[in-house]
């Protein structure tokens, strides 16, 4: 059903009972404000669903579905620009439907124009996305198989008729409220192992850092990739102490334990691949489907509808939060929502919400971030997500935008997914690198990245050898910020990539300005001509608070002035 | 303590016992300054759990009676915010720099309650004068944070939001625009706001101030902007004071954009509404059947001379 233009007159076209071979179809146009909800129901056997097509304007936004894939502004003369070598590599990381992403050209979940957001709602079995072709975008729904016997609501899009600036953050509250979104209040801060140590890491260095970070009022502080036997066997290796040894160490300092973990994800070198190798994901012909290949192996996803599978997965969370943790860096989430064949007929995203339930069941009230991870079907299962590609200790606008490691591409989806933080989860921007050596990143790129992270009010979570020499009055800066609470932010310039940030609090109202991302060339503007109040808060008898507010001029070095 | 789900005007009615255990006017002892029943010792500005609450961030759980006679928990926030320790103050008479505290104080509990997923709204108010039932004469003001849209709040939101709709900007913006066309019933303008008796005015002496720039919440003021807002209000209140030489008694309501929900930051304008009661120096505009029962208001003074009454007033701050 093409429509000539997103009007309210050529809208009402797209309403009303559709019949196929295979299908029924009704559509609704809801009006809310800004726009239109286009609620869907249907029944029968349900593969890929065109919802309605319209023109393709001269610039887009667009999104890709797993934390790590690209959300960016193209012209009319983008072309998807992915080495071939890493297509087989990359599997399932670039696109659920990778046999159409690489030939076609796709948005996940929204897209957007100078004068439109249109977005799904939700993502409970379907997949939404649009495909986009050279003079028209079309509005797609895939079910892969899915047999409906009764009429069945379907996910819902909105139409917005704004720019992205105002329509994104409309778009992820109306999320929200769709999926009853809850997550921890806590925006946390934290060390990780990762970018300084990567796979390298072991028992000693973890005691070295925790011994350096006195001073650094972390939250979490989180073993990365490097504990593990494999990929699905979850043990210590040989370099490490049990893992209770690990979180009490931990907890020694003050910390939360936080521990890294891929569990949708099955080395084919895993013990638990060689002793179930039933459990995973299989192609119609009963081979093991490869999810990614990474470790230098092939990778395979377990099965999460198989109940000895559930079984397996509950009783590792349970576990780990036994033995101390209770922060939890899943990754590599998309390896739960790859096509395949699986124990329960349902459909791959069905089968990553059923995996994601039974963790987040597990682990109860403990923080979940989810990192590699379908950004839509993960809402309401995560406490925290990845919205970026990895950081990196370099900065390359010139490597392929394809979701590699790079601090450049991470710190743009910071910005061009900022809509998404503390309305559906803490965005975390990834991990701040403040060490001044070891690293390409020079001062501009960590005064950028950490003026971004802390103006969007993200997570922040800092990944360095705290032996080195670290940039200490950028840590102290972030720290004194952070006191001033949540913030209340906007950005505009999405897709001019001209970026401003506005972020209010109770300092004030402070202004970034990027005006070249790519040469890091910003300008930022503190408020700081205000009155300062400190607060202390007294519990009385009764259980009533009392707030009480005093004048106290605070300057972002911490001191009174 | 719970909420009871009105269907004949779709809005909900706060039902609470606690706050008919409130004092009324106590004539020995003000439980706001030190020695006081709330405060042992001295203190600058400070905001606290109301003692006869409505709602509660604890309140207990209820079950509905019917379908038709729902109810629900009143789980939200009622705090008082004491302005100064000066019992004799008032915001006409503190200085501007108490009232910028005073203002970053509003904000500090604005984000602090914004934090709870069950806040929808934070409203912050302030009774003045026995006539609109203020039971305390220590300058201080209120705070409700409700787990829902009171009716007014949502009529609000829904006008603000249907011009959007229509016209593609702000409405309230449209008015400021407008306003400073005419500049007809402005009583007060600055650098960054302005306080006019509205064309819209129900109260014969109502005055509202407007941002001039689109500003959604009290939160997204810049420090210079908290300034003059400051200033504003004082000028507000000192004309109000001057008007009739007596503390002249008002409601002054702060209208913001819902917490938890960023739908409606780009149509909702921030707003200050003072509605005061006095149609003369002695002569009250009573609430009556027909502003009670039907929501039309009958102003027997023209804005536009109002206007010009209180701009005339003239105040040096």
């Amino acid at each position: 059903m093409f429509v000539s233009s997103l009007n309210n007159q050529e809208l009402k076209k797209i309403t009303g009972y559709r019949k196929s071979d295979s299908s029924e179809l009704l559509i609704q146009l809801e009006k809310i404000h800004l726009g239109y909800k286009v609620v869907i129901e249907a029944k029968g056997i349900l593969d890929e669903l065109e919802i309605f097509s319209f023109p393709k304007p001269a610039r887009l936004l667009i999104n890709n579905w797993q934390s790590w894939g690209p959300t960016r502004v193209i012209d009319e003369n983008f072309k998807l620009d992915f080495p071939s070598e890493l297509i087989h590599k990359f599997g399932f990381s670039a696109s659920i439907m990778p046999d159409i992403y690489f030939e076609r050209l796709i948005s996940d979940y929204f897209i957007c124009s100078d004068n439109f957001v249109i977005g799904a709602l939700e993502s409970r079995f379907g997949h939404p996305y649009f495909e986009i072709h050279e003079n028209s975008i079309v509005v797609k729904l895939k079910y892969f198989g899915k047999i409906l016997d009764d009429w069945t609501k379907l996910e819902s899009f909105v139409i917005l008729f704004t720019n992205p600036d105002i329509g994104l953050p409309h778009y992820a509250d109306l999320i929200a409220k769709e999926n009853k979104v809850v997550y921890k209040r806590k925006n946390l801060i934290g060390w990780s192992s990762w970018y300084q140590y990567f796979l390298d890491f072991d028992y000693d260095k973890l005691c070295s850092n925790l011994s350096f970070s006195k001073d650094y009022n972390y939250d979490v502080f989180q073993i990365d990739d490097a504990w593990e036997k494999d990929i699905g066997d979850w043990e210590v290796n040989n370099k490490f102490e049990s893992l209770e040894i690990i979180s009490t160490k931990i907890r020694e300092y003050g910390y939360t334990p936080g521990i890294w973990l891929a569990p949708f994800s099955v080395a084919e070198t895993s013990r638990l691949y060689n002793q179930h190798p039933d459990w995973v994901v299989k192609d119609c012909d009963g081979n093991p489907v490869v999810a990614y290949e990474n470790w230098n192996k092939k990778i395979y996803a377990l099965d999460t509808t198989n109940p000895d599978v559930a079984e397996w997965l509950s009783k590792l969370f349970y576990q780990l939060k036994k033995l101390g943790f209770d922060y939890f860096k899943i990754d590599f989430l998309f390896a739960g929502a790859i096509q395949g064949e699986r124990y329960k007929d349902v459909t791959p995203i069905e089968a990553y919400r059923m995996g994601m339930s039974i963790i987040r069941h597990a682990v109860g009230e403990s923080f979940i971030l989810g990192c590699g991870a379908p950004l839509l079907p993960s809402v309401g299962y995560v406490d925290g997500m990845r919205i970026s590609a990895d950081t990196a200790p370099h900065w390359d606008p010139n490597e392929p935008d394809i979701g590699y490691p790079n601090a450049y591409y991470a710190l743009r989806n910071v910005l061009t997914r900022a809509f998404m933080n503390n309305v559906l989860w803490w965005n975390d921007p990834d991990c701040l690198m403040l060490r001044k050596e070891d690293t390409q990143l020079n001062d501009c790129h960590r005064e950028l990245y950490a003026y971004v992270s802390l103006l969007l009010d993200n997570m922040i979570v800092q990944s360095d050898n705290l032996s080195f020499e670290i940039d200490k009055k950028l840590w102290d800066f972030i720290l004194e910020y952070r006191k001033f609470g949540k913030r209340f932010f906007k950005v505009e310039g999405i897709l001019d990539g001209e970026y401003k940030i506005t972020s209010c609090a109770i300092n004030g109202c402070d202004k970034l300005i990027i005006k070249d991302l790519k040469q890091a060339k910003f300008d930022v503007f503190f408020d700081e001509k205000g009155v300062g109040l400190v607060k202390n808060v007294e519990k009385r008898e009764d259980g009533r608070m009392f707030n009480y507010y005093t004048e106290s001029k605070i300057n972002l070095e911490g001191e009174e002035k | 303590m719970e909420r009871r789900w009105n269907m004949i005007t779709n809005e909900w009615v706060l039902v609470s016992a606690y706050t008919q255990s409130r004092p009324t006017n106590p004539v020995n002892t003000c439980p706001l300054c030190p020695g006081g029943d709330e405060f042992s010792d001295i203190y600058d500005l400070a905001s606290f759990d109301n003692k006869f609450p409505s709602m509660k961030l604890s309140a207990p759980d209820v079950e509905p009676l019917s379908e038709i006679f729902k109810k629900e928990k009143s789980n939200g926030q009622c705090e008082v915010v004491v302005y100064t320790i000066e019992h004799d103050s008032a915001m006409s008479l503190m200085p501007v720099h108490q009232i910028e505290k005073l203002i970053n104080m509003w904000i500090d509990r604005y984000v602090d309650l914004s934090q709870y997923p069950s806040i929808k709204y934070v409203y912050i108010f302030e009774n003045r004068g026995r006539e609109v039932g203020a039971t305390l004469p220590h300058p201080h003001g209120q705070l409700y944070a409700f787990p829902f849209f009171p009716k007014r709040i949502d009529v609000k939101i829904s006008a603000l939001s249907e011009y959007f709709d229509n016209n593609g900007r702000c409405g309230i913006c449209d008015v400021v625009e407008e306003e400073l066309r005419l500049k007809e019933r402005i009583i007060y303008e600055n650098e960054s706001f302005i306080a006019l008796v509205p064309f819209y005015a129900r109260w014969p002496y109502e005055v509202h101030v407007y941002p001039k720039r689109h500003v959604s919440t009290i939160v997204e003021f810049e420090n210079e902007e908290r300034h003059l807002l400051a200033k504003t209000l004082k000028v507000v209140t000192m004309k109000y004071d001057l008007l009739f030489q007596q503390a002249f008694p008002y409601m002054m309501m702060l209208f913001q954009a819902p917490v938890n929900d960023v739908r409606y930051s780009h149509a909702f304008h921030f707003h200050i509404e003072f509605n005061p009661v006095k149609r003369d120096k002695d002569k009250i505009k009573w609430m009556a059947s027909v502003e009670t029962g039907t929501w039309a208001f009958i102003n027997p003074k023209v804005p536009e001379e109002a206007a010009k009454e209180l701009r005339n007033v003239e105040v040096v701050v």
